[in-house]
């Protein structure tokens, strides 16, 4: 019984990841002055794309025509091993926390290849851009997730989140400093704003929708939902630091989980419109910071809660 | 609760090694005198009086009011500083260097607090305050960035002398405050005096002096 | 009481009080009656008069009375002087410095005092810090970029060195941590006699950090230069407190520590330290003194190598020791001559240019001898006192069998006497490679008359001379206590 929620749920995780899109869209428009589109604009699109053909480069090999399948599937999977409310997630064991970064990280590991077999220079250079920033990004994973992972001597996600406490006080701060540093990896991993601008029309500055401009029909639906489905996961893996807090109802969770969600689509929408982008070259050193926290984390608690 | 207050501390310091405002560094500066009045205060909670309650206060007037105010109004705004700090280090470079260094202090400063009376986490904030004030002297071309540089390690010391529990006389405290608060206005007459004359406001101006 | 009112109060109600008016020739009296009655107060306590030591918080033991001796000394002579300084300035007259130099001055001899006198770790930290806040506008005097540069640099430099000596203090507290000292708190009188119980490592830190962190302020190498740069820019009479006075005052916390150490297992290691910064200050100095090419910093550079030498004797130790005392008597003695005919020079000839300044015995008569006099003085010739210092400090390396330590110190005073004669000379006979005309114009007599500070270089030279051919047996007594309670 308790699988066929957690089936259902994450069905429906699956179905709402374009909405969440939407939502932020929907909210940058209203808080800039603009009506802006539907929340369900997102969904019109992949219906738009689904109805059109895939066209390959003729430079184009057997690994662009796998590339996007793998690259969505694996982030398919990585959402499966997040818990979510207080449902227990249907991918689920010890050391799981490794396989979700590598997950998602074979994910991009496919869509740079994609990117790089067409053999095009613009679809390069945003390869070699998000492979550069990915680099930078990957530590902030390990140094908060890691340092987690040593208190409470858990190697499992859903075991982690869940012995989440509030007894000790400077637990407090040191959850929502880890949420800080999550919520700059979401921002780097999903090509957001003070990173990397979606909604840019120059390729120089893109980053990450420079790679899959040559991309159409079927492929580039899987690419775009795959991209949805990623700001989900990062966005339920940020929210899932606050979420349990003891509590043990699953229906309390679950309502908490969306409202945490709201909350990070505020925090998300409100940083997008009142920061200018980054200029490239100093995105590595914030990088440096989030990762630097998770430093001082794993610094603080691993050497002083004995 | 006062592992918080440290935490945080620290993190300012990240933010420190991160940032390249003028404007920035005094907004750190200025959490960092909150900070300190917090740190100060808390021992003190559980028996209020009008006495123990000097220190505390004197050292947020000092430190996040006075001070800020002072370097904000007579050095930033009067004199126009371009709100970006020079460094002659990358920032990337820089915020790497604090980061091992502060992984440095605190490993050593954990296998020091098993057989000597320190606090290992105060202890390790204020060393790491110290050296990231030493690096801000070092790798900035800024004077005011100098001044403020000179600041941070104060704070340090201050953190230090909480977590070494060292019970310096109370007017020894007061009047400290006032030696660094005298420093820092002289410090800021100079700059003044420097800019005006030198037509910059960086180390590179003064190089009148050698042999 | 009436000793601390006229040790510490006088001077910090003159000095308050002199913000109210602005007559200048009335400040210049009464600071020259603050420091007359400062020295007499300062005579009567190195003679055993009984002073009050409030709750511990003073102290007056045979360093004390030594130290302020020389500081009060330094100080009535320096204010005799100032006024020629003053109103003949090199420069055009600086309106603005001119009124706060008598407050500041008095307010640095209350610092200052205070600073020598305390019996508290951190009162002596933050008195020796006020002294840095009072003498620093002092230097900013000419108010032009070099002088202004040299304030930055001084400010700056030892302020940060000043915090770093609280980290020290700071490590002292740790070292005192499961003893009963702990309670007491920080007394000097504490320190010494419980620094047995006390934790070596965090001892040893904690010298470290007060050892560096003061030897900005006391001028040795490598933490030297803002101390050159603020002396050299300085006028006379600050230059001379500074140098004469100011590194004695920094040294004093050094010599306390090593006072708390001399009786643990970190006394080697601390002597070590000292002597490596001696060795390092006089290498310093025979580098920059080929080098340079102004008089002033000559001077500067000079009063590096000398608190090297008494650093130096005091690593060694035993009659190295008591040398590195006499040789700090006689060498703010010596200084104040140097600054205040170097001071002579700069008004006169503009120019702190060495290559500006010829034919100094024919110009400028009384000057010129005086000079060439202090100078003879600085080297260490004989009959002065500082020949006799260096003697018991070489007798103290020769006693300890450090030959190979000893040679190299010589080898590198010679270096230095070469390096300074050849300035000094050249100012002294040296003709100008200016063309004619300018020589005329530049070269016309001075018409030098005897002032106030001929009279008073000739009279400390003179009591330089006295006091090597012999030594005041009170000066003796007091030195050999203070080697007695160093355990020598």
């Amino acid at each position: 019984m308790e699988k066929l929620i957690s089936v259902l749920i994450y069905l429906i995780f699956i179905v709402s990841a374009p909405l969440f899109i939407g939502i932020v869209n929907k909210l940058k428009s209203r808080l800039t002055g603009r009506l802006g589109p539907s929340i369900f604009q997102t969904y019109f699109d992949l219906k738009r794309l689904l109805r059109k053909e895939t066209i390959y480069a003729q430079s184009a090999s057997f690994v662009s025509r796998i590339a996007p399948v793998v690259s969505f599937s694996s982030i398919l999977f990585a959402g499966m091993i997040l818990p979510i409310g207080f449902y227990k997630p249907l991918i689920s064991f010890n050391g799981d926390i490794i396989l979700f970064a590598y997950l998602l990280g074979l994910s991009r590991f496919f869509q740079i290849l994609g990117a790089m077999d067409i053999g095009s220079s613009f679809e390069g250079m945003g390869a070699a851009r998000e492979a550069t920033f990915a680099v930078f990004a990957e530590p902030i994973y390990f140094f908060t997730l890691g340092s987690l992972a040593f208190i409470f001597k858990f190697t499992s996600m859903y075991d982690i989140f869940h012995s989440i406490s509030l007894n000790d006080p400077s637990f407090i701060i040191f959850i929502i400093v880890s949420a800080i540093s999550v919520f700059f990896l979401m921002i780097t991993e999903t090509s957001r704003m003070p990173v990397d601008d979606p909604n840019t029309h120059l390729e120089l500055t893109m980053i990450h929708e420079v790679m899959i401009l040559d991309n159409s029909g079927l492929d580039l639906f899987l690419y775009q939902y795959s991209s949805y489905l990623k700001m989900l996961v990062y966005a339920t893996f940020a929210a899932d630091f606050f979420n349990p807090f003891n509590v043990q109802n699953h229906i309390i969770g679950f309502l908490l989980y969306i409202i945490i969600l709201l909350i990070l689509i505020g925090n998300l929408v409100w940083i997008e419109t009142m920061m200018g982008r980054f200029r490239m070259k100093n995105i590595p050193r914030y990088l440096l910071f989030a990762a630097s926290i998770g430093i001082l984390n794993l610094l603080i608690y691993t050497f002083f809660n004995k | 609760m006062e592992n918080v207050l440290n935490i945080l501390f620290c993190l300012s310091l990240l933010y420190l090694a991160t940032t390249t405002r003028v404007d920035a560094y005094l907004k750190v500066f200025v959490l960092q005198g909150i900070l300190l009045f917090f740190i100060v205060i808390m021992p003190l909670i559980n028996r209020p009086s009008v006495f123990t309650l000097i220190l505390p206060v004197t050292i947020l007037l000092v430190k996040a009011i006075m001070i800020p105010l002072y370097i904000r109004k007579k050095i930033i705004i009067e004199l126009e500083v371009k709100r970006n700090i020079e460094s002659n280090l990358q920032q990337f470079n820089f915020l790497l260097l604090t980061v091992f260094s502060m992984i440095a202090v605190f490993i050593s400063s954990n296998m020091l607090a098993k057989y000597t009376y320190i606090d290992a986490i105060p202890f390790a904030a204020a060393f790491s305050t110290i050296i990231i004030g030493l690096y801000i002297i070092i790798f900035r071309k800024k004077l005011i960035v100098h001044v403020i540089g000179f600041l941070v390690i104060e704070n340090g010391i201050f953190l230090l002398g909480i977590s070494v529990a060292s019970e310096m006389p109370f007017l020894i405290e007061l009047a400290a405050l006032l030696d660094i608060f005298v420093v820092v206005f002289l410090m800021g007459i100079a700059i003044n005096k420097i800019s005006s004359t030198f037509s910059v406001d960086d180390i590179t101006a003064l190089d009148e002096l050698k042999d | 009481m009436y000793l601390i009112l006229a040790l510490l109060g006088l001077p910090l109600l003159t000095g308050a009080v002199f913000f109210v008016f602005d007559n200048l020739k009335i400040k210049y009296a009464f600071s020259i009656i603050v420091a007359a009655i400062h020295l007499a107060a300062a005579c009567l306590v190195f003679s055993g008069s009984n002073v009050p030591d409030f709750e511990q918080w003073l102290r007056f033991d045979a360093l004390t009375k030594l130290f302020l001796l020389i500081l009060s000394n330094v100080y009535f002579w320096v204010m005799i002087n100032s006024y020629q300084y003053l109103f003949f300035s090199p420069v055009a007259k600086p309106e603005k410095s001119r009124k706060i130099f008598y407050n500041m001055t008095n307010l640095y001899l209350f610092a200052n005092t205070l600073a020598l006198i305390s019996n508290h770790l951190g009162l002596y930290w933050v008195a020796l810090e006020s002294t840095t806040l009072c003498v620093a506008p002092l230097i900013y005097y000419y108010r032009d970029k070099e002088s202004l540069e040299a304030m930055w640099k001084y400010l700056f430099l030892v302020s940060v060195g000043i915090a770093f000596a609280f980290i020290g203090i700071l490590f002292l507290t740790l070292s005192m941590h499961g003893t009963d000292a702990f309670e007491k708190g920080l007394y000097f009188s504490n320190l010494i006699a419980n620094s047995t119980k006390f934790n070596m490592i965090w001892l040893k830190a904690s010298y470290i950090f007060i050892f560096v962190g003061l030897s900005t302020k006391i001028g040795i190498a490598p933490m030297h230069p803002g101390e050159v740069d603020a002396v050299s820019n300085s006028p006379s009479p600050i230059a001379a407190l500074i140098s004469a006075s100011l590194g004695g005052t920094a040294l004093m916390g050094v010599l306390r520590m090593l006072q708390i150490t001399s009786k643990t297992p970190v006394y080697q290691f601390s002597q070590i330290m000292l002597i490596v910064g001696g060795m390092a200050s006089l290498i310093v100095t025979v580098v920059f003194m080929f080098r340079l090419n102004n008089y002033k910093r000559m001077i500067a550079y000079s009063s590096v190598e000398h608190l090297g030498i008494v650093v130096l004797g005091l690593g060694i130790g035993g009659i190295g020791f008591i040398g590195a005392m006499f040789h700090l008597i006689y060498n703010s003695l010596t200084k104040m001559a140097l600054f205040f005919m170097a001071g002579n020079i700069h008004r006169n000839y503009k120019s702190r240019e060495i290559h500006n300044v010829f034919s100094l015995l024919k110009d400028l008569r009384w000057t010129g001898i005086l000079f060439l006099l202090a100078f003879l003085a600085v080297v260490a010739m004989p009959p002065f006192g500082i020949f006799f210092s260096e003697l018991m400090i070489f007798q103290g390396l020769l006693a300890n069998g450090q030959y190979v330590l000893l040679s190299a110190v010589l080898f590198f005073l010679l270096f230095i006497f070469i390096a300074m004669s050849r300035n000094v000379f050249k100012m002294m006979y040296g003709s100008t490679k200016i063309n004619e005309a300018e020589i005329n114009q530049t070269n016309k007599p001075f018409d030098e008359k005897l002032n106030i500070t001929h009279l008073s270089t000739a009279v400390i030279l003179c009591v330089l001379i006295a006091m090597g051919l012999f030594i005041p047996p009170a000066l003796y007594n007091t030195v050999s206590e203070i080697a007695k309670s160093f355990n020598f």
